[in-house]
């Protein structure tokens, strides 16, 4: 792994602005940052990220079923009792999962630590499977970069095949995000490209405009009947909402299905870390009240701890401690009333002046791809850069 | 090969003109104005519609808001939704159901270029609470008006009739929304 400079392409804004991609500045900074990319060997990529989240999906499955399996466990997720029962059909009946992005910290040396997994509502999809990959195809027109090189990045393709398992052609998707936020709305565009693509009906509606029917099922904007909604919007915050009654009986199905919100929970993270002990990719992590559990792993996390809500989203309500010292707070505080796990630290590796954290997406069951987002902090928020990254030839 | 052989590259941006849209509808040319006389002081520089076309699409538009816009149980109920100082008594005489019935008023219109020829399309927009502006059925969103652009040939499409019909009670108008309360940030992807 190696952080190495590169003359950027010279039009790429002119293309980003044609393309919709509206937000490569955000809040006034580059987001999208291509004067320099991450290399990787081949051996690296294959050995170090894609065989080990294709596993560390597996164990998250086979966590889904412990938890399901373990009210106590099931009580440490904090998703209200009423739907427990919503989510285990969905997982019982075997609903397909579509896509997901583990954040792992990597440093080039060790394996690969899984930091979260965004297993239920994970954005930046625009950039990793589309504007990512005409950056590659673009250097190597341009000689910046050499043929015989590659990119971890099936991620399109993968959707595309990934849709065409999951349901009969010309089925109608409806895909819904918030209106007004121009990343996830972007995520959603992309994942409906791949939706068409593989011969489904894609449709877009905002999350709010979403109604109910005299027949109690949801209706889009249009008021047409939705069948299959992908919905870029929490689970536990679908939950905690006015229409959550009527999830169960709306004969609609979701994607992500419900049983994601089991893996999207930070709660996860000391369930694996129970059921696979020491393994490689995973970091000790134990619920904030497990008292004995920290203090019999205390020489596990030597090099620090992460303290973070069960619910957040970049990177919100996190802190970060290393002897006895505060190193970093997330200033975003938004989700400091949820429960709390505490996880080893693994600081992630400074390369140019800027820390990389791995983003590696899963499709199906499968990781087919990777972007990686770098920021100056040590917790990576919402003013991280996205980065393109290549394999050396 | 560990990347994709092509990929679809375009994403069309929520910053689109109206609602951007997935489905894959034609597009024509629009424009949104607040009355007749902007769109006549627009007509000459347009190249798709007159002045001619500026009045007929007024009437329609305005025709429509009568028989088409959303009617409220209470004034309270329709300001909830159209903002304040923005709702009116119903327009058409003799259609309440006895009691009274509010609407939001005509705050402008849309007119769009029919695909094929034929005559300009037509459509009103009512003020939308928290601004911006919407047609009757909400489907398709401005905001603001005097603005041209493309727009799916759908926010032309006749929304129910609602004249004679038996107002909106509360229930009903809560019937929608019921998702995307608890999003504790604007951007809810991780």
């Amino acid at each position: 792994m190696d952080r190495i400079t590169l003359p950027e392409r010279p039009e790429w804004r002119a293309k980003a602005a044609e393309l919709g991609f509206t937000f490569a500045d955000m809040h006034g900074e580059p987001y999208w940052d291509e004067s320099s990319a991450y290399a990787f060997t081949l051996e690296e990529i294959e050995g170090r990220i894609e065989d080990p989240c294709t596993e560390l999906h597996a164990m998250c499955r086979e966590a889904v079923a412990t938890v399901l399996a373990d009210e106590g466990l099931m009580e440490r997720l904090g998703l209200p009792r009423l739907r427990w029962e919503f989510i285990r059909d969905s997982w019982e009946a075997g609903e397909p999962e579509l896509y997901g992005r583990f954040d792992l910290a990597y440093d080039g040396k060790g394996p690969a630590k899984l930091l979260e997994y965004n297993a239920d509502t994970p954005t930046s999809l625009y950039e990793s499977a589309s504007f990512q990959w005409l950056w590659y195809e673009e250097q190597v027109a341009a000689r910046v970069l050499p043929e015989g090189s590659d990119q971890f990045n099936r991620i399109h393709e993968a959707l595309v095949e990934r849709f065409a398992e999951m349901f009969a052609p010309d089925t109608d998707l409806h895909f819904a995000a918030m209106a007004g936020a121009p990343e996830d709305y972007a995520t959603v565009e992309t994942m409906a490209w791949a939706a068409r693509e593989a011969g489904m009906g894609a449709h877009y509606t905002d999350l709010e405009k979403i109604g109910i029917s005299d027949q109690g099922q949801f209706t889009d904007a249009e008021d047409r009947v939705i069948g299959t909604l992908f919905k870029l919007y929490p689970w536990e915050d679908l939950f905690a909402d006015e229409f959550s009654a009527h999830l169960a009986s709306a004969q609609c199905r979701f994607i992500e299905p419900p049983w994601k919100a089991l893996l999207s929970n930070k709660a996860i993270l000391p369930v694996l870390w129970q059921m696979y002990p020491g393994h490689p990719n995973l970091l000790p992590a134990f619920f904030a009240d497990d008292t004995k559990g920290l203090a019999d792993a205390a020489h596990l996390m030597l090099a620090g701890h992460v303290t973070k809500p069960i619910f957040s989203r970049e990177g919100a309500s996190v802190t970060i401690t290393a002897q006895g010292r505060v190193l970093e707070r997330a200033t975003n505080r938004d989700y400091d009333r949820h429960p709390m796990i505490v996880q080893g630290y693994a600081p992630l590796p400074v390369m140019g002046g800027m820390r990389p954290v791995i983003g590696a997406w899963v499709v199906g069951e499968t990781c087919v791809g990777m972007g990686v987002r770098e920021d100056r902090a040590l917790i990576t928020q919402d003013l991280s850069r996205f980065k393109p990254h290549f394999i050396e030839g | 090969m560990k990347r994709s052989r092509a990929v679809s590259l375009g994403i069309l941006g929520a910053a689109a003109f109206g609602l951007a849209a997935c489905q894959q509808e034609e597009q024509t040319d629009a424009a949104a104005f607040p009355d007749e006389a902007s769109c006549v002081a627009a007509a000459a520089q347009s190249g798709w519609f007159t002045r001619e076309d500026c009045a007929a699409t007024f009437a329609e538009a305005q025709a429509l808001h009568a028989e088409t816009a959303p009617r409220y149980e209470s004034r309270e109920l329709c300001e909830q939704e159209h903002g304040a100082g923005n709702c009116g008594g119903d327009t058409v005489a003799g259609s309440g159901g006895g009691g009274s019935i509010f609407m939001p008023l005509l705050a402008g219109y849309l007119i769009g270029q029919a695909l094929g020829g034929g005559r300009a399309m037509a459509q009103p927009v009512v003020p939308k609470a928290g601004g911006g502006y919407a047609t009757p059925t909400g489907g398709t969103q401005l905001s603001r008006l005097n603005s041209t652009g493309k727009m799916g040939t759908a926010a032309f499409a006749k929304g129910p009739t609602t004249v004679g019909q038996p107002p909106m009670t509360r229930a009903a108008v809560a019937s929608r929304g019921g998702f995307g309360g608890s999003a504790a940030t604007r951007s809810v992807g991780g």
